[in-house]
């Protein structure tokens, strides 16, 4: 039975592990990859027909000015300046869309705002508040991952099987955030990667849905040999993740005894197809735990790299005689009995029903995890990236919230999100290509519609988090980034000047982001700080060193100031209603400098600043 | 109808009067014209009893020692050399730092059997504030959203919930939104950051409908709802910043020796500035005093910061009762969890949620008694005891509210105010 199982374990772990990184062997259900812009008409013609059949139409395009907006602040959390606004709108070509989107998805702002965003879905629902500080780690190790083009499936499974000091890898974020307490991990790997609220079955057999209270105790013993502790490292207090049992001896023992091919080994980890497996194409694998040791026993002839041969030579270590002795296994607690010891549970996970052998270690348990939630016949992995990311760019979800997308819950526009989810399995998971899709879509580039519309026909405001209203107030009030000093903007020349705080601002404006956009209404503190705040009221004086004393000094005519301003805060030109206000606003206050300060403040404090529109 | 009956009578939340009172409700019936005196009373009874109740909550951050508060034992090996004092309440004993808040015990009720299983700060800190444990999957709201969820005033327009200093683990208002959130007030005695108005207030006024106008075009382009949300949270942040109620946040008007007597330290003006605030109306003040977590050098630390806390929360306590406001506003002591008995090599104390102590005062509890008891070397509650569910059904009762209501999480489940809890046997009068 074990035997059995234990086999089964090390092909699909390693089918797992090839797949991921070569793409051999893999079963795609998905049709052939398609390019971007293919599938991005694929969806209109989707959408348009599931509109005509509600007896709705999609609105019409957006300007380039609006568009620009919505697309930098969407791709790379940054809004354009007011040169790009006037560039972009006078630069000719009908590509000019698809390469502005394709040169946001390359930027370093682009990586930057995902792994912020990452970040927030993460560290908002810490359950350990003394890990909140290692936010910044994560957010380094996800701008690189991102920046690198890394696929969702890949970063998912390191996020899911990382070890070591959370001051250092930052992939350890999931982990660190609920103190590596198996339950949270489970119920948050859960959500964030699958879109399924399974914690909900933690007490009690859910009422209407499929999966049951074992099923969420079952995804719950992959956790519990995760170890966190606090260290100390002389003056240095941070944490660590690692492992209950000792996973390289286990590990090659257990690869020995279950008789891997060691052939089969090479071929999924030989990237460069040299008949070795060196340090770095063994990273992120489940041998990269052991491959230090395996390389002191086994290199044979010191290239620091392995072949099969020597793979095949690796002296064996026995199983244990007894599995799971020594390293605890996962307890689900008895809710008659609370105070009780509960009952043994094992690993299986609920959507494949696949079972880890009970003698895994923390690592295989963890990587076998991975693999089945990453594999492509998980449908529920890729649906809820799609269903996540078409959210935040569209305004609304196919599944709403966007964490909560099922089994008994019923998607708008099916098709669409089957068409989009089945081509990023294609694509490899492949981020960049999904926001590249997206952000082509006519849906994505439609414009505002007043009134109702059902579905998506029109486009829906989108509220900035934190730091792109940093971005934006930095941008809107003429800050700009101090070489020396990582503390926040300052205006230029003005050395003594106040800063633009950061953290301050995140703070106040952010929120997590799997909140869904209704509810998104804003706080007290976010309108007084635009209102009142000594910041923001200096920033704004028509005299000084600011952006309006500049614009003041620079135009004479009331209609080129009022133009500026707008293209300042908003990113766009003023309509001609909008002027003629600005103009009666400035008959009726005698003191030009104070109705433009005025003005400036109204555009500062509006709804449309703190939404893309 | 029943609403706009509500709304007069909360006109001025501490204290109408009866004359207003029958004024008010003759001039609903006749606008109703059919309901009698009687099925008016009947209809507000519940909103009536709750009338301008509020809380105070002294939050002891870190963990107090129960032993160098409101549970000493002196003379034993856990004691240490922690003497007790008598209290204006005969056979009634409290820790010798606590001078001024022995001389009004008999408005106290100390409970010495509270007891849970949280040992982690962050943990317990919000389990003390929501009733509930952390959990990835739901924000839960803080007692105090609760609360002021069913005791605020609609038309008043300061903040119903505020935390002097940073809010605690477990104070957000978690799902029920941003009307509950703490608003947090860094210094007492100042008026709060950026609600200072810079321009003189015609400007402002000027600007707020400029600000309006500028929306316009958004709102009609297909905005409207997020415009519409938008105004809603300026003209609450506006009407707060000019509100003639502002000035509670500052003490100007406040007589030397009342300043004097709360103390001048940050806990003390936290104290003053909570009564201030309730008196105008708001539901729930946090006033939180840091630094109980006394590993090391417990005896002299644990002094210091009793010494602190002591004057402000005696003269709180005083003033409430002089004000004829103690009758319906709680005031509650307590901090995350004790500490251990046993004395560690640092000569401090560690975590210990298995025996500790909290206090109230007011809104109906019974002044001058001690419930639950600890073992003689405070190991173990050997009588009466009371866990986290108990003391906020308690708290609840006290304001009048149902600790059985529910509200709805995001996912859909319903959550009551307390899952499990029954009042304190003998805690109200």
């Amino acid at each position: 039975m074990h035997d059995s199982l234990g086999v089964r374990w090390v092909v699909g772990l390693f089918a797992g592990v090839v797949w991921s990184w070569s793409c051999v062997g893999h079963t795609l259900s998905a049709g052939e990859p398609q390019p971007s812009q293919v599938v991005a008409a694929q969806v209109d013609e989707l959408v348009s027909a599931e509109l005509a059949r509600r007896g709705e139409t999609l609105a019409p395009p957006v300007s380039d000015e609006e568009f620009l907006r919505r697309a930098m602040l969407d791709l790379s959390g940054v809004p354009p300046t007011v040169s790009q606004v006037v560039a972009f709108s006078l630069e000719p070509g009908s590509d000019k869309r698809v390469e502005l989107i394709r040169r946001q998805l390359q930027s370093e702002e682009y990586a930057r705002n995902w792994a912020r965003y990452w970040r927030d879905v993460i560290y908002s629902r810490a359950t350990d508040a003394r890990t909140t500080r290692f936010q910044g780690v994560f957010e380094r190790w996800m701008t690189e991952q991102l920046r690198d083009g890394r696929h969702w499936n890949d970063i998912v499974t390191e996020l899911i099987t990382a070890t070591g000091d959370a001051q250092e890898n930052g992939a350890t974020a999931l982990l660190v955030a609920h103190g590596g307490n198996a339950q949270e991990i489970a119920a948050e790997t859960s959500r964030i990667f699958l879109g399924i609220q399974i914690q909900c079955a933690n007490c009690h057999d859910h009422p209407t849905d499929q999966w049951k209270r074992a099923d969420f105790h079952e995804l719950a013993a992959y956790f519990p040999r995760v170890v966190f502790r606090q260290v100390m490292d002389g003056d240095r207090r941070t944490f660590e993740v690692s492992s209950m049992a000792p996973t390289p001896a286990r590990f090659a023992g257990q690869m020995a005894n279950r008789g891997v091919d060691p052939e089969r080994l090479l071929r999924g980890l030989d990237r460069n197809g040299d008949g070795k497996i060196t340090r770095e194409e063994a990273a992120g694998s489940p041998l990269a735990a052991a491959f230090e040791r395996f390389l002191a026993i086994g290199d044979k002839d010191g290239d620091n790299a392995l072949s099969a041969d020597e793979i095949k030579a690796l002296p064996t270590m026995p199983m244990p005689q007894f599995p799971g002795r020594g390293s605890p296994e996962y307890l689900m607690p008895d809710l008659n009995d609370p105070s009780s010891r509960g009952t043994r549970v094992d690993p299986v996970f609920f959507v494949s029903k696949s079972k880890a052998p009970a003698e895994l270690g923390d690592i295989e348990r963890r990587y076998l995890l991975a693999s089945e939630i990453v594999d492509p016949s998980n449908e529920w992995f890729a649906r809820a990236y799609v269903n996540r990311i078409w959210t935040e760019l569209i305004g609304a979800g196919f599944y709403m919230p966007i964490d909560d997308i099922g089994p008994e819950r019923t998607a708008e526009f099916a098709a669409v999100l089957d068409l989009l989810a089945d081509q990023f399995v294609a694509h490899d998971h492949d981020m960049r290509w999904l926001f590249e899709t997206l952000a082509q879509t006519g849906i994505y580039q439609r414009s505002l519609r007043a009134g109702t519309s059902a579905g998506f026909a029109a486009s829906i405001p989108v509220r900035l988090r934190g730091d792109a209203v940093y971005e934006a107030l930095a941008r809107a009030l003429g800050f700009e980034a101090d070489q020396n000093s990582g503390f926040g903007l300052r205006q230029p020349g003005n050395f003594r000047g106040t800063r633009l705080p950061r953290g301050q601002v995140t703070q106040t404006f952010g929120f997590d982001p799997s909140t869904p956009q209704d509810d998104l209404t804003g706080t007290i503190p976010q309108a007084l700080f635009l209102m009142n705040s000594p910041i923001v009221e200096q920033a704004i004086q028509a005299e000084g060193r600011g952006v309006l004393a500049r614009v003041l000094r620079r135009f004479s005519k009331d209609e080129d100031v009022v133009r500026e301003l707008y293209l300042t805060v908003l990113s766009r030109e003023p309509s001609a209603e909008e002027t003629s206000t600005a103009r009666n606003y400035l008959a009726e206050v005698s003191d030009r400098n104070e109705a433009f300060e005025d003005l400036y403040w109204a555009l500062l404090n509006s709804s449309e600043f703190l939404n893309r529109r | 109808m029943s609403t706009s009956l509500h709304q007069n009578v909360t006109l001025t939340p501490r204290g109408f009067t009866r004359r207003s009172f029958l004024h008010t409700v003759s001039a609903g019936a006749a606008a109703a014209g059919m309901l009698t005196f009687r099925d008016l009373m009947s209809l507000q009874a519940d909103e009536l009893r709750r009338q301008g109740r509020a809380i105070i909550l002294l939050w002891m951050n870190g963990g107090p020692s129960q032993l160098e508060t409101f549970d000493p034992k002196p003379g034993t090996d856990n004691g240490g050399p922690t003497q007790a004092i008598e209290t204006n309440v005969p056979g009634i004993h409290i820790a010798e730092h606590w001078e001024k808040t022995a001389r009004i015990a008999n408005e106290l009720t100390f409970i010495r059997s509270m007891t849970n299983k949280e040992g982690n700060h962050q943990r317990a800190t919000y389990q003390l504030h929501t009733g509930y444990v952390p959990s990835g999957s739901v924000k839960h709201p803080s007692l105090a959203a609760n609360l002021a969820r069913q005791l605020e005033d609609a038309e008043f327009d300061l903040p119903s919930v505020v935390s002097v200093g940073r809010p605690m683990p477990g104070a957000s208002a978690g799902y029920l939104g941003l009307d509950y959130e703490p608003f947090v007030v860094d210094r007492a005695g100042q008026l709060p950051q950026d609600v200072a108005v810079r321009v003189n207030e015609d400007r402002y006024a000027r600007r707020l409908k400029l600000l309006g106008r500028v929306e316009d075009g958004f709102a009609r382009e297909g905005a409207a709802a997020v415009v519409e949300s938008h105004q809603k949270l300026y003209g609450k942040a506006a009407r707060m910043v000019l509100s003639s109620n502002i000035g509670a946040f500052q003490f100007d008007n406040e007589p030397a020796d009342v300043r004097a007597a709360y103390g001048e330290s940050e806990f003390g003006r936290g104290c003053l500035l909570a009564r201030r605030l309730v008196e105008t109306g708001v539901t729930f003040v946090e006033v939180i005093s840091r630094n109980w977590d006394t590993h090391d050098d417990n005896f002299n630390r644990s002094a210091q910061l009793s010494r602190g806390v002591d004057p402000g929360m005696a003269a709180l306590i005083s003033d409430l009762r002089q004000r004829g406001l103690l009758d319906k506003t709680l005031v509650v002591w307590m901090g995350e969890f004790g500490r251990t008995p046993r004395i560690n090599p640092r000569t401090g104390r560690d975590h210990f949620p298995r025996a500790f102590s909290a206090v109230m005062a007011g809104a109906g509890v019974k002044g001058g008694q001690v419930i639950g008891k600890t073992s003689a070397d405070g190991n173990a509650v050997v009588d009466q005891p009371v866990n986290v569910g108990d003391l906020f059904a308690s708290i609840c009762h006290a304001l009048r509210v149902d600790p059985a209501s529910e509200t709805i999480s995001p996912l859909g489940r319903p959550m009551k105010i307390v899952e499990e809890g029954t009042i304190v046997p003998g805690l109200f009068a």
